[in-house]
């Protein structure tokens, strides 16, 4: 057989017994090679077939059949011999490249698992968690440090070998043991529960609890792993927060929702009286001795309060800022009062400032089971604005009829801004006359809205603070007005008088509105009347000066004769003072006291003029008692009506009929 | 699914017979430990033709590589690369153009050391530890490699380790994640176990690997036509080892062949 024959035969022979990774002619090609070199070289070519990885079972015997037609026997026992030889090697070889690899791979294994023990380690040590890993009898094989703050005790260490069920509250050992047996029979993968431990100190400490299994490399369940999270700092926070949504930051005591919540749950059941406190004059402790001090005097007041409200098993909170409520119940209004005001006046030192304090007190005693709680509150404010109108240290009983009536100036007052938007506010002008000779000296500029008098209306705006921007429209319009009637009538224009309220009266701005207005409307200065609430001089306040340096005569209005009001007469430059007292009639015994005030006010050089004067006869009286001149003879007509009457005639007033 | 609480990582045990070292043994090579040659004996009791079958196996591995070769690819991405035994594919690829790039990819820890070992001081070819079955994390790495570039087409090889993705793992999601990671062009070389061939055999061969690390999941054509969405099969199909572009003319009995094998072209 030529050798390319037999290198094919062999080739087919030899592949069917290995995997020879070549292409067939390359495989043959090689055999074609071996077979050249075969008698000379039989040893080489029993390594190049191991080489080639002809190296199944089979292919040894397979390559003897193929070639023992051809070649000697010594040839392929040579061949044989060699083969085995390299067979041996190349296992060898292989084993050790199998080991080396083994090796490597058993250093990285090992390696990973110090770096991941090395990882749990520092996971398991520094953990906020507090672990613990059990054995199935509940034995504590490792456990943090965490743990052990968490239960009380000095290291992880102190508990190895420690119950972990040690630590469960007795009422919860049994739960807790079927969630456990539960996660170790496979029936969930693990639990979470919120449970209060004890710690080592006895004391309870709720913590969130999760339970999982550990397991061997096999997948077997070997231990319990138990996270513990203490929430106590979380329990502690969130009561904290519910106390703040219900007490006072400052006093510590209920705030106003709290206390309405515990009226409720009361006013159906029981007789409860509701005490509404407002301390006296804490605007003045707070604005002169600054909000600090205003501060720990609030907070005097609120230990005083709680102090009396424990000896009564009454509810007590800060419902304002110097305001309080008590809520008693089957109470004795007059006695509590008494003990509220002897609780408050002990002498209070605050700062070396010693303050004298005192509450006008609101009271709501003993309402209907179905009055709502909002309602009662607003009752007992009532019964509180009641009090603190008659003086310090006062007290009011609620009154439902009286109520009404102030319920109705309130909603007044409460749409008075929208009334003055929408043009509902009215200027008219009131006549001035002269008690002597009975002519119009001038108009007084006056509010009209709905059937209020000027007074009451200036008294809402103020209850509404709207007096200021009022007061100083109404000084404009009627300033505009008036210069209007001066440059048509001349001198037969009324001199423009006007009453101010008595925040205007104090404004720091009044001065500069005043000139403002002149300088706007062009009225001249003669032509303007200002009359000035008494109370703003008698506080000390310089816009009387002020204006009359800038050549306004001035008046002061709300006069009743007391001795500073007299006094001030003597310091302060002005023109007139105006009163809203009775008529004096001659018969009264008041009559000549009446003529001798008036007479002293004449001393100083000041006139004496009368507002709200209605009748002839009242008028008559006055002029004989002294006084110069009345307002309210004739109705206040509108600016038109005015001039009106201007045009028709520059005429004498009225005949009194 | 239970998760396992995995704190420490499972040591290596040597005596745990593997697959890879298994197949090595059946092909003839020296890389395998008692254990493995024990299980090997029973998979031959089993599968009398079990050693033919491997060397069909890591035939038809060849021809696929060069198949693709052929036709542009010089990036391949081998999945469940086993041990390196004779024949691998940077190997037969490298024969014939030295620039193409080769990824291994297994996950058994001797394997990878021994992998490594026999890839030291080779730039294009290298070996990642993931398991094939988990797709995006295979991926990643390839990338992290440097050796694949995903705009290219790649020759994805997952050639006798199909049968060991159980039907759980879904093997379709598995493929199609492959599929979508690699652009038109790109090929696909796969075979496994199958029961339409020798069923008794095929049978005895499940139930020996069965308590072994490795169990087997044969599956029928049309199960693997179903891997193969996306795919247009290379001629002659899904054919048993032997029939798939034979190289010369004497063939091994095809119904004896134990494995389907196949080659597609993403669509």
């Amino acid at each position: 057989m030529e050798l390319p024959d037999l290198a094919r035969r062999w080739m087919n022979a030899l592949t069917a017994t290995a995997y020879i990774p070549l292409s067939h002619a390359e495989i043959e090609q090689a055999l074609l090679d071996s077979l050249i070199e075969l008698p000379a070289e039989p040893e080489s070519v029993g390594y190049r077939l191991v080489s080639l990885h002809a190296t199944g079972p089979d292919s040894l015997q397979v390559t003897i059949d193929v070639l023992s037609s051809a070649f000697e026997l010594p040839v392929l026992a040579r061949l044989s011999s060699a083969y085995a030889q390299a067979m041996r090697m190349d296992a060898f070889d292989q084993q050790e490249q199998i080991k080396v690899a083994i090796v490597r791979a058993k250093q990285r294994v090992e390696r990973t698992l110090k770096v991941s023990q090395a990882r749990f380690q520092e996971v398991f040590d520094s953990a906020a968690l507090g672990i613990a890993i059990t054995d199935f009898a509940g034995r504590c094989v490792e456990a943090n440090d965490a743990l052990a703050e968490i239960v009380g005790l000095e290291s992880g260490a102190d508990l190895h070998e420690r119950d972990l069920t040690d630590f469960y509250h007795p009422d919860d050992v049994a739960s807790l043991s079927a969630s456990y047996r539960k996660v170790r029979e496979g029936h969930v993968d693990r639990f979470r529960d919120q449970r209060k431990l004890i710690r080592a100190d006895g004391e309870p400490v709720w913590v969130h609890l999760a339970v999982s299994l550990l397991r061997d490399a096999d997948g077997e369940p070997t231990h319990f792993v138990t996270m513990v999270e203490d929430i106590s700092e979380l329990h502690l926070l969130q009561r904290s927060l519910d106390h703040q949504l219900l007490h006072d930051s400052l006093t510590g005591l209920s705030n106003r929702q709290h206390f309405v919540t515990q009226v409720e749950r009361r006013v159906e059941s029981d007789p409860i009286t509701l005490y509404h406190l407002g301390l006296d004059a804490f605007s003045v402790v707070n604005n002169g001795l600054g909000h600090e001090t205003g501060d720990k005097l609030l907070k005097i007041v609120a230990a005083r309060l709680r102090k009396l409200a424990d000896e009564k098993k009454a509810i007590v909170a800060r419902i304002g800022g110097d305001e309080f409520a008590l809520l008693t119940i089957a109470d004795n209004v007059t006695s509590t009062v008494e003990e509220i005001q002897d609780a408050l006046a002990e002498p209070t030192f605050v700062d070396d400032h010693g303050i004298a304090l005192s509450a006008s007190i609101g009271v709501v005693d003993r309402p209907p089971a179905f009055t709502t709680a909002a309602e009662l509150m607003r009752c007992a404010n009532a019964a509180l604005r009641q009090a603190k109108a008659r003086g310090k240290r006062q007290w009011a009983l609620h009154d439902p009829h009286d109520d009404a009536r102030r319920r109705g100036r309130y909603a007044l007052a409460a749409s008075m801004p929208g009334a003055w938007e929408h043009g509902e506010i009215e200027i008219v002008y009131a006549p001035v006359h002269d008690l002597e000779t009975r002519e119009v000296l001038g108009a007084v500029a006056r509010l009209h809205w709905e059937d209020l008098s000027h007074n009451d209306t200036m008294a809402l705006a103020d209850s509404t603070g709207l007096s200021l921007p009022i007061g100083k429209w109404l000084l404009r319009e009627a300033c505009a007005q008036a210069a209007r009637w001066v440059a048509e009538f001349g001198d037969g224009a009324p001199t423009l008088h006007l009453a101010l309220g008595a925040l205007q009266s104090r404004d720091e701005d009044l001065v500069g509105d005043v000139k403002r207005a002149l300088d706007e409307t062009g009225l001249p200065p003669e032509r303007l009347r200002i009359a000035l609430d008494i109370s703003s001089v008698l506080a000390g306040d310089d816009n009387a000066v002020v204006l009359h340096d800038s050549g306004i005569v001035t008046a002061l209005d709300g006069f009743h004769g007391g001795h500073d009001e007299l006094t001030v007469l003597t310091e302060v430059p002005v023109r007139t003072v105006i009163t809203r007292a009775p008529a004096p009639h001659p018969d009264s015994p008041l009559y000549q006291a009446m003529r001798d005030l008036i007479a002293a006010v004449h001393s100083f050089g000041v006139r004496f003029g009368v507002d709200e004067v209605h009748t002839l006869e009242d008028a008559e009286h006055w002029r004989s008692a002294g006084a110069d001149g009345v307002i309210g003879l004739l109705p206040a007509l509108a600016a038109a009506e005015v001039t009106d009457l201007l045009t028709k005639a520059v005429s004498p007033p009225p005949e009194a009929s | 699914m239970s998760e396992r609480v995995s704190w420490v990582p499972e040591g290596l045990d040597t005596g745990k017979p593997s697959a890879a070292r298994l197949y090595d043994y059946l092909l003839g090579g020296g890389h395998n430990f008692a254990g493995d040659r024990a299980l090997a004996e029973k998979f031959l009791q089993a599968q009398p033709n079990a050693r033919t079958i491997a060397r069909l196996n890591r035939a038809f591995l060849r021809r696929a590589v060069l198949f693709m070769m052929d036709h542009g690819i010089r990036q391949f991405l081998d999945l469940g690369s086993g041990i390196p035994t004779v024949g691998n594919v940077h190997e037969i690829a490298q024969k014939a153009d030295p620039e193409t790039h080769v990824v291994y990819v297994d996950f058994e820890e001797v394997a990878v050391a021994h992998s490594q070992l026999i890839l030291e001081g080779e730039p294009r070819a290298t070996i990642i530890q993931e398991d094939m079955t988990k797709p995006a994390a295979v991926l990643n790495a390839a990338e992290e490699s440097g050796l694949i570039d995903f705009g290219r087409p790649v020759g994805v090889l997952t050639v006798g380790v199909f049968h060991f993705v159980p039907p759980e793992a879904d093997p379709r999601a598995i493929v199609a994640a492959y599929r979508d990671a690699v652009p038109a062009g790109s090929y696909l070389g796969f075979s496994q176990f199958t029961q339409d061939l020798q069923p008794e055999e095929m049978a005895g061969v499940v139930e020996v690997m069965k308590k072994s690390q490795n169990p087997m999941f044969p599956r029928t054509k049309p199960e693997i036509e179903g891997l193969f969405d996306g795919f247009a099969l290379v001629e002659p199909g899904i054919v048993p080892l032997p029939l798939w572009q034979p190289e010369g003319a004497n063939l091994d009995d095809p119904d004896k062949a134990g494995i389907y094998a196949a080659v597609g072209r993403k669509l």
